[in-house]
C-alpha cells in the first residue's frame, strides 16, 4: 500500500481541527516522537489521529498538574476539569505527617486523583486507596504509581515515611465492598462514569470508540435510573454507613454537566451530609460537589 | 553549604573587587613614583635613563586611572546586574521573510548565550510553513544576561533577497525585539509576590469545550492571564500541560512587570537629576542588516560592522553589545558630572 506524504496528512488534519490545533498537535507529536522509546513514525501518528483516535492515547502520556501519567486504550483519559479540581483540593486540605490522613478514590482509573493528592501532600502524610472494575484499569493505576514513584504501602514505605498507592480491583456495588478495605476514612474522592444512556450516542467519536463504555455509561445495565446518576446514588449509600467516613471528612464528587444540584441533594438525603457547596470548573460548569461530615 | 546571606555576602565582595583593584594599584604606582623621583637625579647617567623611563610610564599609568580607571568606577552597578534575561521575538513587515529572518536572529542570541555560559529554552513559538518563525519567546538563564542582552531591544531591519525570490530583488523587513528581565520562579505558583498580588490576575481558560469532563477528551490546555491593573495580558499555549502553560505564563507577567518597575526606578531617578540618557523606545529601529552590501549597521551608535557572517555566524554580536554598554556607561558619567556642575 502506497502512504500518503506526512504534509497531505497533515493538510488533513488541519481541515479536521483547524489550523490552530493541527499545528500544535503536529508539534506535540513531533516531541514524543523524539523522546518516546517504542517506534512511532509521524505518518503512523498523523494516520491514527485522522481515524479519530484521541491524541494522548497515540503519545501514550497526559500531563495531570505536574505529573505525566500513561495513557492506554481503553482506561479513560483523564481530564482538564479534574486536574483542576484535584489540585484545589489539594489546597483545601493540608495534611502532614504528624496528623497522617487515608483516602479512598473511588473508580480510580488510571490512578489519578490518588496519586496527584500523593505527590502534592507532605511524605508520610498520605495513605490512598483506589477501586475499579476494570483489570486494564487497575493494571495502569499500578503502572503510573510506579512512574509517578509512589509505592503500595509496606512496612518499607512505613519506615522511610513514604504517601502510598494501593490499587483494588473490585465492584463497588457488590455487597463485600469493605472488606479488602480499611474505613473509615478522611477523604473520600470520585469521579464516577456519568453519562446518561441518551447523551452516549452523541458522543465524539474519539470518546466512543475509544475509552472503555463502563467508564461513561452512569447506569449500568438493569438500573432504574436513567439520568446518569446510580453511581452517585450508590456511593452516597456507601459513605452514608457508619465507621466509613471520619468526623470531619470530606466528600468529593464529579459531576456531568447539569447535575450538581441532583447530586447534591442526594448527598444530603442518602448520606446525611448537611454542609455541602458546588465547585465550578474553568470553563465555568459547575463540576464537583463537595460534601463536609 | 552556602545560605542566602552567604551568597549575597559573596556578591556584594565580587562586585567591589573592581574597586579594590584600582585603589590598590593606584597607591602602589604612587609609591613607585616616589621612590624613582630621587633617583632622576642620580650622578650615574645609566641610572637617570632608567628612572626618567620608569618616571613616563608611571605618570602615564596614574593618568588613566585618573582620566578612565576612576570615572568608569563611578558608574553605580547596575541594580539588574545578576539578572536572566527573558527575550520576546516578533516578526514585523516582511512577510515569511521576516519569519526566517527571525529564526536566523534567534540561534545568533542562542550562540552567544551559549558563548557565555548561559542556558536557554524557547518557551514559546509558531512556526511558519516556510520553516520560519512567526514568534518566539526565550528565556536566557545566567549571571548578567539581561544588562548584556537589553541592548537588543528595538526593532532590527533586514534587507536582503529571500532564498524564494527568483527575480533576485531586496526584500526589506523587520523583527522587534523585546528584552525583559527574568524574574526567579517563585517556590509556590499562583501565589501574591512583590510584584502582583492574585486578586488583580485574572486566568482565563481559551476556547470552549461543550459540556466537557468524560464528553470531551480534546487537548485543551491555552491558557490566559489578565493583570487587571495594567491591562497586560499573556496568553501561553505550547504545553499540552494547563499547568505548565500557565506556570510560563505567569513567568512572562512577573517579567514585564518587573520591566515597568526597572523603568519606573530609572525615570524616578531622572526626575531628580537631569536626562541626559536616551530612553530606549522599542519601537526605534536600532540595527539594519544589508546583506547586499555586506554590513550591519547600529544607527543609535552609528556604528558598522562590514562582514555579515562574522554577525550571523560568529561573535560579532558582542561588538556592537561591548560598543553600546560602553555608549551607556558614558551617558551615565555625563549625566553625573553635569549633575556636579
Ligand atoms: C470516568 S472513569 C474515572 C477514572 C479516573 N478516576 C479519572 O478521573 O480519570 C470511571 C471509572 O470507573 C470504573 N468503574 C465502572 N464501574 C465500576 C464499578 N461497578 N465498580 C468500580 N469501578 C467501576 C471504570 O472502570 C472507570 O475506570
Amino acid at each position: 500500500m502506497r502512504r500518503e506524504p506526512v504534509r497531505q496528512l497533515f493538510a488533513r488534519l488541519t481541515t479536521l481541527l483547524g489550523s490552530e490545533s493541527a499545528n500544535l498537535e503536529l508539534k506535540w507529536m513531533k516531541q514524543a516522537h523524539v523522546t518516546s522509546t517504542f517506534p512511532t513514525d509521524l505518518s503512523t501518528m498523523l494516520e491514527r489521529r485522522l481515524r479519530g483516535e484521541p491524541l494522548q492515547y497515540i503519545l501514550g502520556t497526559t500531563p495531570f498538574g505536574p505529573l505525566e501519567l500513561l495513557t492506554r486504550s481503553p482506561t479513560l483519559i483523564p481530564r482538564p476539569e479534574t486536574e483542576d479540581w484535584t489540585m484545589r483540593l489539594a489546597n483545601v486540605i493540608s495534611p502532614t505527617s504528624n496528623r497522617p490522613i487515608s483516602i479512598l478514590d473511588i473508580c480510580t482509573g488510571s490512578g489519578c486523583i490518588p496519586l496527584l493528592l500523593c505527590h502534592l501532600w507532605p511524605p508520610g502524610s498520605t495513605r490512598a486507596y483506589g477501586v475499579d472494575i476494570s483489570p486494564a484499569a487497575i493494571r495502569l493505576s499500578i503502572d503510573n504509581a510506579a512512574k509517578c514513584e509512589i509505592p503500595a504501602p509496606t512496612h518499607i514505605s512505613e519506615r522511610f515515611s513514604r504517601n502510598t498507592f494501593l490499587p483494588v480491583l473490585h465492584d463497588i456495588f457488590d455487597a463485600d465492598f469493605w472488606t479488602s478495605l480499611h474505613p473509615p476514612f478522611d477523604v473520600v474522592t470520585s469521579n464516577p462514569p456519568y453519562i446518561p444512556h441518551h447523551e452516549y450516542e452523541q458522543l465524539p467519536a474519539s470518546v466512543k470508540d475509544h475509552e472503555d463504555p463502563k467508564a461513561l455509561l452512569g447506569d449500568p445495565p438493569g438500573s432504574s435510573n436513567q439520568d446518569g446518576l446510580s453511581f452517585y446514588e450508590h456511593i452516597a449509600f456507601l459513605i452514608g454507613q457508619k465507621g466509613i467516613l471520619k468526623d470531619n471528612g470530606v466528600v468529593a464528587l464529579e459531576v456531568g454537566q447539569g447535575q450538581a444540584d441532583a447530586v447534591e441533594k442526594i448527598l444530603h438525603k442518602t448520606s446525611g451530609l448537611r454542609k455541602t457547596e458546588i465547585w465550578k470548573d474553568p470553563w465555568d460548569k459547575h463540576r464537583v460537589v463537595v460534601g463536609y461530615a | 553549604m552556602s545560605s542566602p546571606e552567604d551568597i549575597t555576602r559573596a556578591r556584594q565582595i565580587k562586585d567591589l573587587q573592581p574597586l579594590h583593584d584600582a585603589w590598590v594599584q593606584w597607591t602602589h604606582t604612587r609609591e613607585s613614583l616616589q621612590e624613582t623621583l630621587p633617583l632622576l637625579a642620580d650622578t650615574d647617567p645609566a641610572m637617570r635613563a632608567l628612572a626618567s623611563e620608569e618616571y613616563n610610564s608611571l605618570t602615564s599609568t596614574l593618568t588613566s586611572h585618573v582620566q578612565e580607571i576612576f570615572p568608569q568606577l563611578l558608574v553605580p552597578p547596575s541594580t539588574t546586574q545578576h539578572l536572566s534575561a527573558m527575550m520576546e521575538l516578533k516578526s514585523g513587515v516582511g512577510g515569511s521573510e521576516a519569519s526566517l529572518f527571525l529564526a536566523d536572529l534567534l540561534r545568533v542570541y542562542t550562540r552567544y548565550a551559549n558563548v557565555n555560559r548561559w542556558k536557554t529554552q524557547i518557551v514559546a513559538s509558531n512556526q511558519t510553513d516556510g520553516g520560519g518563525l512567526k514568534d518566539a519567546i526565550v528565556e536566557v538563564k545566567g549571571d548578567g544576561a539581561y544588562d548584556a542582552l537589553r541592548w537588543e531591544s528595538g526593532v532590527h531591519r533586514v534587507q536582503r533577497v529571500p532564498a524564494t525570490e527568483a527575480s533576485g530583488r531586496t526584500h526589506t523587513s523587520t523583527v522587534a525585539v523585546i528584552v525583559l528581565p527574568l524574574a526567579e520562579e517563585p517556590e509556590k505558583m499562583n501565589c501574591d509576590d512583590d510584584l502582583f498580588s492574585m486578586e488583580d490576575v485574572k486566568i482565563e481558560v481559551m476556547r470552549a469545550r461543550g459540556a466537557g469532563g468524560q464528553h470531551v477528551n480534546k487537548t485543551e490546555s491555552a491558557v490566559r492571564l489578565t493583570h487587571i491593573p495594567t491591562g497586560i495580558t499573556v496568553s501561553m499555549q505550547d504545553e499540552r500541560s494547563q499547568h505548565q502553560n500557565k506556570r510560563r505564563a505567569f513567568q512572562v507577567l512577573r517579567s514585564r512587570l518587573m520591566d515597568i518597575k526597572i523603568t519606573k526606578d530609572i525615570e524616578n531617578r531622572r526626575t531628580t537629576r537631569r536626562n541626559l540618557v536616551r530612553t530606549a523606545d522599542r519601537s526605534e529601529k536600532i540595527r539594519t542588516y544589508n546583506y547586499a552590501q555586506d554590513r550591519v549597521t547600529d544607527h543609535r551608535i552609528g556604528l558598522s560592522l562590514m562582514n555579515l557572517a562574522s554577525f550571523m555566524e560568529g561573535d560579532g554580536v558582542q561588538d556592537f553589545l561591548d560598543a553600546l554598554k560602553r555608549n551607556h556607561d558614558e551617558d551615565v558619567m555625563e549625566e553625573m558630572i553635569a549633575d556636579i556642575d
